[in-house]
Protein backbone atom coordinates (compact mmCIF):
# COMPACT_ATOMS: atom_id res chain seq x y z
CA UNK A 1 0.00 0.00 0.00
CA UNK A 2 2.91 1.86 0.97
CA UNK A 3 4.80 1.41 -2.13
CA UNK A 4 1.24 2.38 -4.48
CA UNK A 5 1.40 5.69 -2.71
CA UNK A 6 5.58 6.93 -2.97
CA UNK A 7 4.67 4.68 -6.85
CA UNK A 8 1.43 6.90 -7.86
CA UNK A 9 3.55 10.26 -6.27
CA UNK A 10 6.23 9.48 -8.20
CA UNK A 11 4.06 9.26 -11.39
CA UNK A 12 2.15 12.11 -10.73
CA UNK A 13 5.88 14.23 -10.09
CA UNK A 14 6.79 13.08 -13.53
CA UNK A 15 3.46 13.58 -15.30
CA UNK A 16 3.69 17.94 -13.79
CA UNK A 17 7.31 17.55 -14.97
CA UNK A 18 6.02 16.80 -18.28
CA UNK A 19 3.57 19.14 -18.44
CA UNK A 20 5.76 22.16 -17.81
CA UNK A 21 7.96 20.79 -20.48
CA UNK A 22 5.16 20.18 -23.22
CA UNK A 23 4.89 23.44 -24.81
CA UNK A 24 1.08 24.13 -26.05
CA UNK A 25 0.54 23.14 -29.47
CA UNK A 26 -1.00 26.19 -31.71
CA UNK A 27 -1.42 23.65 -34.86
CA UNK A 28 -4.58 24.26 -37.03
CA UNK A 29 -6.59 26.53 -39.22
CA UNK A 30 -7.79 29.86 -37.97
CA UNK A 31 -9.19 33.08 -38.62
CA UNK A 32 -9.33 36.65 -37.51
CA UNK A 33 -12.61 37.37 -35.04
CA UNK A 34 -12.46 41.04 -36.61
CA UNK A 35 -10.79 40.63 -40.08
CA UNK A 36 -11.80 43.46 -41.62
CA UNK A 37 -11.49 45.99 -38.64
CA UNK A 38 -14.47 48.94 -38.17
CA UNK A 39 -15.54 47.82 -41.47
CA UNK A 40 -18.45 45.48 -41.00
CA UNK A 41 -18.44 42.70 -44.13
CA UNK A 42 -21.84 42.58 -45.75
CA UNK A 43 -22.63 38.93 -44.45
CA UNK A 44 -26.44 36.99 -44.37
CA UNK A 45 -28.13 37.65 -41.42
CA UNK A 46 -29.90 34.48 -39.81
CA UNK A 47 -33.08 36.57 -39.67
CA UNK A 48 -35.15 38.63 -41.87
CA UNK A 49 -33.91 40.27 -45.44
CA UNK A 50 -30.21 41.82 -44.24
CA UNK A 51 -30.09 45.68 -44.33
CA UNK A 52 -28.16 46.99 -48.10
CA UNK A 53 -24.78 47.26 -47.59
CA UNK A 54 -23.14 50.43 -47.33
CA UNK A 55 -19.40 49.55 -48.00
CA UNK A 56 -17.90 47.04 -49.64
CA UNK A 57 -14.10 47.45 -47.87
CA UNK A 58 -12.80 49.21 -45.33
CA UNK A 59 -12.01 52.10 -46.41
CA UNK A 60 -8.16 52.19 -47.07
CA UNK A 61 -7.16 55.77 -48.89
CA UNK A 62 -6.64 57.80 -45.75
CA UNK A 63 -8.70 59.83 -46.90
CA UNK A 64 -9.91 60.29 -43.01
CA UNK A 65 -6.47 60.95 -42.32
CA UNK A 66 -4.63 58.81 -38.84
CA UNK A 67 -6.40 57.97 -36.25
CA UNK A 68 -5.18 57.53 -32.81
CA UNK A 69 -4.48 54.23 -32.17
CA UNK A 70 -2.54 53.88 -35.32
CA UNK A 71 1.39 53.86 -35.05
CA UNK A 72 2.85 57.18 -34.27
CA UNK A 73 5.02 58.42 -37.09
CA UNK A 74 8.24 60.83 -37.07
CA UNK A 75 7.76 63.60 -39.07
CA UNK A 76 10.00 61.85 -42.54
CA UNK A 77 7.48 58.99 -41.89
CA UNK A 78 4.29 61.10 -41.55
CA UNK A 79 5.09 62.00 -45.09
CA UNK A 80 5.75 59.24 -46.25
CA UNK A 81 2.44 58.14 -45.52
CA UNK A 82 0.83 61.67 -46.98
CA UNK A 83 2.72 60.92 -50.17
CA UNK A 84 1.17 57.40 -50.61
CA UNK A 85 -2.38 58.68 -49.32
CA UNK A 86 -2.60 61.32 -52.17
CA UNK A 87 -2.06 57.67 -54.41
CA UNK A 88 -4.64 56.03 -52.79
CA UNK A 89 -6.63 58.23 -52.68
CA UNK A 90 -6.53 59.25 -56.68
CA UNK A 91 -7.20 55.39 -56.90
CA UNK A 92 -3.97 54.34 -57.74
CA UNK A 93 -2.25 50.85 -56.68
CA UNK A 94 1.67 52.40 -57.19
CA UNK A 95 2.00 51.42 -53.60
CA UNK A 96 -0.33 47.97 -52.95
CA UNK A 97 2.30 45.32 -52.72
CA UNK A 98 -0.51 42.84 -52.27
CA UNK A 99 -2.57 44.07 -55.10
CA UNK A 100 1.01 42.89 -56.70
CA UNK A 101 0.65 39.89 -55.69
CA UNK A 102 3.96 40.55 -53.25
CA UNK A 103 3.27 39.57 -49.71
CA UNK A 104 2.01 41.56 -47.21
CA UNK A 105 4.89 41.37 -44.79
CA UNK A 106 5.65 41.40 -41.13
CA UNK A 107 3.24 42.44 -38.95
CA UNK A 108 0.63 43.21 -40.98
CA UNK A 109 0.41 39.74 -42.59
CA UNK A 110 -0.64 38.71 -39.38
CA UNK A 111 -4.02 40.79 -39.48
CA UNK A 112 -4.44 36.97 -41.68
CA UNK A 113 -7.79 38.26 -43.12
CA UNK A 114 -8.77 35.58 -45.35
CA UNK A 115 -7.48 32.84 -42.94
CA UNK A 116 -4.36 31.59 -40.96
CA UNK A 117 -3.08 27.96 -41.01
CA UNK A 118 -0.51 26.87 -38.39
CA UNK A 119 2.25 24.28 -38.52
CA UNK A 120 4.03 23.39 -35.49
CA UNK A 121 6.97 20.95 -34.27
CA UNK A 122 9.85 20.93 -31.54
CA UNK A 123 11.69 23.09 -33.73
CA UNK A 124 9.84 25.32 -35.73
CA UNK A 125 6.29 27.00 -36.13
CA UNK A 126 5.20 28.18 -39.45
CA UNK A 127 2.24 30.37 -39.90
CA UNK A 128 0.87 30.37 -43.47
CA UNK A 129 -1.53 33.23 -44.95
CA UNK A 130 -4.46 32.42 -47.28
CA UNK A 131 -4.01 36.17 -48.38
CA UNK A 132 -0.91 35.65 -51.46
CA UNK A 133 -0.11 32.64 -49.98
CA UNK A 134 2.56 34.53 -47.40
CA UNK A 135 4.39 32.20 -45.42
CA UNK A 136 6.67 32.56 -42.10
CA UNK A 137 9.36 30.64 -40.28
CA UNK A 138 9.69 30.55 -36.59
CA UNK A 139 12.81 29.18 -35.57
CA UNK A 140 12.01 27.64 -31.95
CA UNK A 141 15.56 25.79 -31.68
CA UNK A 142 17.62 28.65 -30.35
CA UNK A 143 19.39 30.04 -33.66
CA UNK A 144 20.57 33.16 -34.26
CA UNK A 145 20.23 34.74 -37.97
CA UNK A 146 24.02 34.87 -39.67
CA UNK A 147 24.93 38.16 -41.19
CA UNK A 148 23.99 37.36 -44.78
CA UNK A 149 20.40 36.96 -43.39
CA UNK A 150 20.30 40.11 -42.00
CA UNK A 151 22.03 41.85 -45.17
CA UNK A 152 19.33 40.53 -46.40
CA UNK A 153 16.00 41.46 -45.48
CA UNK A 154 12.92 40.03 -46.45
CA UNK A 155 9.13 40.65 -45.94
CA UNK A 156 8.58 38.44 -43.48
CA UNK A 157 11.46 38.56 -42.02
CA UNK A 158 13.73 36.45 -39.50
CA UNK A 159 11.80 34.86 -37.01
CA UNK A 160 13.19 33.21 -33.33
CA UNK A 161 10.63 32.37 -30.88
CA UNK A 162 11.24 30.89 -27.54
CA UNK A 163 8.57 29.26 -25.12
CA UNK A 164 8.19 31.33 -21.83
CA UNK A 165 5.47 29.17 -19.97
CA UNK A 166 2.46 28.69 -22.69
CA UNK A 167 2.94 31.73 -24.50
CA UNK A 168 5.27 31.76 -27.21
CA UNK A 169 7.60 34.62 -27.34
CA UNK A 170 8.60 35.74 -30.72
CA UNK A 171 11.44 38.17 -32.27
CA UNK A 172 11.37 39.22 -35.78
CA UNK A 173 14.61 41.36 -38.03
CA UNK A 174 15.79 41.51 -40.77
CA UNK A 175 12.47 42.98 -42.30
CA UNK A 176 12.36 44.84 -45.90
CA UNK A 177 11.58 48.94 -45.23
CA UNK A 178 9.32 48.46 -48.75
CA UNK A 179 6.07 46.66 -46.47
CA UNK A 180 3.55 48.19 -44.12
CA UNK A 181 2.95 47.94 -40.40
CA UNK A 182 -0.29 48.37 -40.96
CA UNK A 183 -2.66 49.95 -43.82
CA UNK A 184 -0.72 51.37 -45.50
CA UNK A 185 1.62 52.92 -42.44
CA UNK A 186 5.42 52.97 -43.45
CA UNK A 187 8.43 51.83 -41.85
CA UNK A 188 12.23 51.83 -41.83
CA UNK A 189 14.84 48.85 -42.19
CA UNK A 190 15.32 49.19 -38.22
CA UNK A 191 12.15 48.24 -37.40
CA UNK A 192 11.94 44.70 -35.43
CA UNK A 193 8.62 42.67 -34.08
CA UNK A 194 8.11 41.59 -30.55
CA UNK A 195 5.10 39.18 -30.20
CA UNK A 196 3.51 37.24 -27.19
CA UNK A 197 1.39 34.61 -28.59
CA UNK A 198 -0.76 32.01 -26.58
CA UNK A 199 -4.42 30.27 -26.25
CA UNK A 200 -6.67 32.30 -23.92
CA UNK A 201 -8.50 29.22 -24.32
CA UNK A 202 -8.63 25.98 -26.20
CA UNK A 203 -9.15 27.86 -30.01
CA UNK A 204 -8.70 30.98 -29.29
CA UNK A 205 -5.30 31.85 -29.95
CA UNK A 206 -4.01 35.66 -29.18
CA UNK A 207 -1.81 37.39 -30.70
CA UNK A 208 0.27 40.30 -28.86
CA UNK A 209 1.90 42.57 -31.01
CA UNK A 210 5.04 45.11 -30.58
CA UNK A 211 6.54 46.97 -33.46
CA UNK A 212 9.53 48.95 -32.67
CA UNK A 213 11.11 51.70 -35.06
CA UNK A 214 13.46 54.38 -34.22
CA UNK A 215 13.53 55.66 -37.21
CA UNK A 216 10.03 55.90 -38.12
CA UNK A 217 7.98 55.63 -35.37
CA UNK A 218 8.01 58.17 -32.14
CA UNK A 219 7.01 55.71 -29.32
CA UNK A 220 6.30 51.74 -30.01
CA UNK A 221 3.22 50.72 -31.02
CA UNK A 222 1.34 47.97 -29.81
CA UNK A 223 -2.02 45.98 -31.49
CA UNK A 224 -3.98 42.44 -30.15
CA UNK A 225 -5.11 40.35 -32.57
CA UNK A 226 -6.80 37.15 -32.04
CA UNK A 227 -8.07 34.27 -34.03
CA UNK A 228 -10.60 31.42 -33.43
CA UNK A 229 -9.40 28.17 -34.60
CA UNK A 230 -11.88 26.28 -37.49
CA UNK A 231 -14.53 23.22 -36.61
CA UNK A 232 -14.12 20.28 -39.46
CA UNK A 233 -17.76 19.42 -38.51
CA UNK A 234 -18.37 23.27 -40.38
CA UNK A 235 -15.97 22.71 -42.72
CA UNK A 236 -14.00 25.81 -42.45
CA UNK A 237 -10.56 24.12 -41.50
CA UNK A 238 -9.41 23.58 -45.46
CA UNK A 239 -7.62 27.21 -46.44
CA UNK A 240 -7.67 27.52 -50.80
CA UNK A 241 -5.33 27.71 -53.04
CA UNK A 242 -4.99 31.76 -53.71
CA UNK A 243 -2.87 31.66 -57.00
CA UNK A 244 -2.37 35.16 -56.92
CA UNK A 245 -0.48 35.27 -60.60
CA UNK A 246 -3.77 33.92 -62.08
CA UNK A 247 -4.78 37.13 -62.14
CA UNK A 248 -1.96 39.46 -62.68
CA UNK A 249 -2.42 40.32 -66.31
CA UNK A 250 -4.92 41.69 -65.63
CA UNK A 251 -4.14 44.16 -63.17
CA UNK A 252 -3.61 47.73 -63.80
CA UNK B 1 -19.41 57.64 -88.04
CA UNK B 2 -20.78 53.62 -87.99
CA UNK B 3 -17.29 52.26 -88.44
CA UNK B 4 -15.85 54.36 -85.64
CA UNK B 5 -18.54 53.46 -83.29
CA UNK B 6 -17.66 49.92 -84.16
CA UNK B 7 -14.11 50.26 -83.57
CA UNK B 8 -15.01 52.00 -80.08
CA UNK B 9 -16.71 49.11 -79.15
CA UNK B 10 -14.28 46.68 -80.58
CA UNK B 11 -11.54 48.74 -78.73
CA UNK B 12 -13.98 48.74 -75.29
CA UNK B 13 -14.42 44.52 -75.76
CA UNK B 14 -10.80 43.68 -76.32
CA UNK B 15 -9.53 45.20 -72.74
CA UNK B 16 -12.39 44.51 -70.72
CA UNK B 17 -10.04 43.05 -67.58
CA UNK B 18 -6.47 44.93 -68.85
CA UNK B 19 -7.94 47.94 -66.87
CA UNK B 20 -8.52 45.78 -64.15
CA UNK B 21 -8.13 46.91 -60.78
CA UNK B 22 -6.63 45.08 -57.97
CA UNK B 23 -6.23 47.76 -55.17
CA UNK B 24 -9.21 48.68 -52.90
CA UNK B 25 -8.19 51.94 -53.58
CA UNK B 26 -9.25 52.08 -57.32
CA UNK B 27 -13.31 52.06 -55.36
CA UNK B 28 -14.88 54.79 -53.39
CA UNK B 29 -16.01 51.61 -51.12
CA UNK B 30 -17.87 53.64 -48.65
CA UNK B 31 -20.23 54.15 -51.25
CA UNK B 32 -22.41 51.53 -52.81
CA UNK B 33 -24.55 51.88 -56.09
CA UNK B 34 -27.19 48.81 -57.78
CA UNK B 35 -27.37 47.87 -60.65
CA UNK B 36 -29.27 44.81 -62.45
CA UNK B 37 -28.54 43.04 -65.17
CA UNK B 38 -27.90 40.05 -67.39
CA UNK B 39 -24.86 37.77 -66.65
CA UNK B 40 -22.41 37.74 -69.67
CA UNK B 41 -19.69 36.32 -67.83
CA UNK B 42 -18.59 35.01 -64.25
CA UNK B 43 -14.43 34.35 -64.19
CA UNK B 44 -14.23 32.51 -61.08
CA UNK B 45 -10.04 33.35 -60.58
CA UNK B 46 -7.48 34.99 -58.19
CA UNK B 47 -7.25 37.03 -56.50
CA UNK B 48 -10.74 38.70 -57.55
CA UNK B 49 -13.53 36.73 -59.48
CA UNK B 50 -15.66 38.61 -62.22
CA UNK B 51 -18.98 39.72 -63.20
CA UNK B 52 -19.15 41.29 -66.66
CA UNK B 53 -22.84 42.09 -66.63
CA UNK B 54 -25.06 43.70 -69.04
CA UNK B 55 -27.03 46.00 -68.25
CA UNK B 56 -29.82 48.14 -69.26
CA UNK B 57 -28.58 52.42 -69.07
CA UNK B 58 -32.02 53.55 -69.34
CA UNK B 59 -31.73 55.21 -72.81
CA UNK B 60 -31.89 52.06 -74.77
CA UNK B 61 -28.22 51.35 -74.67
CA UNK B 62 -26.48 48.27 -73.23
CA UNK B 63 -23.40 48.61 -71.27
CA UNK B 64 -21.14 45.70 -69.92
CA UNK B 65 -20.27 46.73 -66.50
CA UNK B 66 -17.11 44.99 -64.75
CA UNK B 67 -17.41 43.70 -61.26
CA UNK B 68 -15.03 42.04 -59.75
CA UNK B 69 -15.21 40.50 -55.52
CA UNK B 70 -12.99 38.66 -53.25
CA UNK B 71 -11.03 35.88 -54.28
CA UNK B 72 -12.45 32.45 -54.48
CA UNK B 73 -11.54 31.61 -51.15
CA UNK B 74 -13.34 33.80 -48.79
CA UNK B 75 -16.05 33.67 -51.51
CA UNK B 76 -16.52 29.97 -51.09
CA UNK B 77 -16.75 30.34 -47.08
CA UNK B 78 -19.79 32.70 -47.74
CA UNK B 79 -21.36 29.99 -50.00
CA UNK B 80 -20.09 31.24 -53.49
CA UNK B 81 -19.37 28.17 -56.20
CA UNK B 82 -17.41 28.05 -59.40
CA UNK B 83 -21.00 27.69 -60.86
CA UNK B 84 -22.57 30.35 -58.46
CA UNK B 85 -23.74 32.38 -61.37
CA UNK B 86 -24.86 31.04 -64.70
CA UNK B 87 -24.37 32.99 -68.02
CA UNK B 88 -27.60 34.33 -69.07
CA UNK B 89 -29.51 34.66 -65.46
CA UNK B 90 -30.27 38.22 -63.90
CA UNK B 91 -28.82 39.32 -61.06
CA UNK B 92 -28.56 42.90 -58.83
CA UNK B 93 -25.20 43.71 -57.39
CA UNK B 94 -24.59 46.43 -55.18
CA UNK B 95 -21.01 47.71 -55.79
CA UNK B 96 -18.54 49.97 -54.76
CA UNK B 97 -18.07 52.27 -57.95
CA UNK B 98 -14.42 52.84 -59.60
CA UNK B 99 -13.28 56.56 -58.98
CA UNK B 100 -12.43 56.75 -62.88
CA UNK B 101 -16.03 56.54 -63.15
CA UNK B 102 -15.71 53.49 -65.57
CA UNK B 103 -18.18 51.04 -65.60
CA UNK B 104 -16.92 48.97 -62.99
CA UNK B 105 -16.79 48.46 -59.02
CA UNK B 106 -16.17 46.42 -56.23
CA UNK B 107 -18.63 43.73 -55.35
CA UNK B 108 -20.56 44.11 -52.23
CA UNK B 109 -23.55 41.50 -52.42
CA UNK B 110 -25.22 39.90 -55.40
CA UNK B 111 -28.81 39.32 -55.18
CA UNK B 112 -30.16 36.65 -57.48
CA UNK B 113 -33.47 36.30 -58.95
CA UNK B 114 -35.28 34.16 -56.42
CA UNK B 115 -33.76 36.31 -53.73
CA UNK B 116 -30.49 34.62 -52.74
CA UNK B 117 -28.02 36.83 -51.63
CA UNK B 118 -24.47 35.94 -52.08
CA UNK B 119 -22.59 38.12 -49.32
CA UNK B 120 -18.56 39.41 -49.54
CA UNK B 121 -17.49 37.30 -46.24
CA UNK B 122 -18.90 34.53 -44.64
CA UNK B 123 -20.97 35.01 -41.49
CA UNK B 124 -18.01 36.41 -38.85
CA UNK B 125 -16.11 34.13 -36.59
CA UNK B 126 -17.51 34.11 -33.06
Amino acid sequence: MKVNTILLGMLAGVAALHAQSTPPDFSGVYYPLNPFGRFAATTSAPKGPPPRPTASAPLSDGSRGRTPDEPSLTPEYLAKWQTISKTRIAGSPEYDLTAKCLPPGMPAMMSMAYGMEVMQNKDKITFFSELNDALRRVYLDGRKPSQKVLDDPTYAGYSMGHWEGDTLVVETVALRDNTFIEGFTPHSDQMTVHERIRLLEPGLLEDRITVTDPKALTKSWETVKTYRKASREKGTDELREFACAEGLGEAK
Amino acid sequence: MKVAAIFACAALWLTPLAEAHHSNSAFYVTKVITIKGVVKEFKWSNPHVWVILTVDDGKGNKVDWKVEGRPPGILSRAGWTPKVLQVGETVTIDLSPAKDDSASGLIARVTKEDGTILANAPPPTE
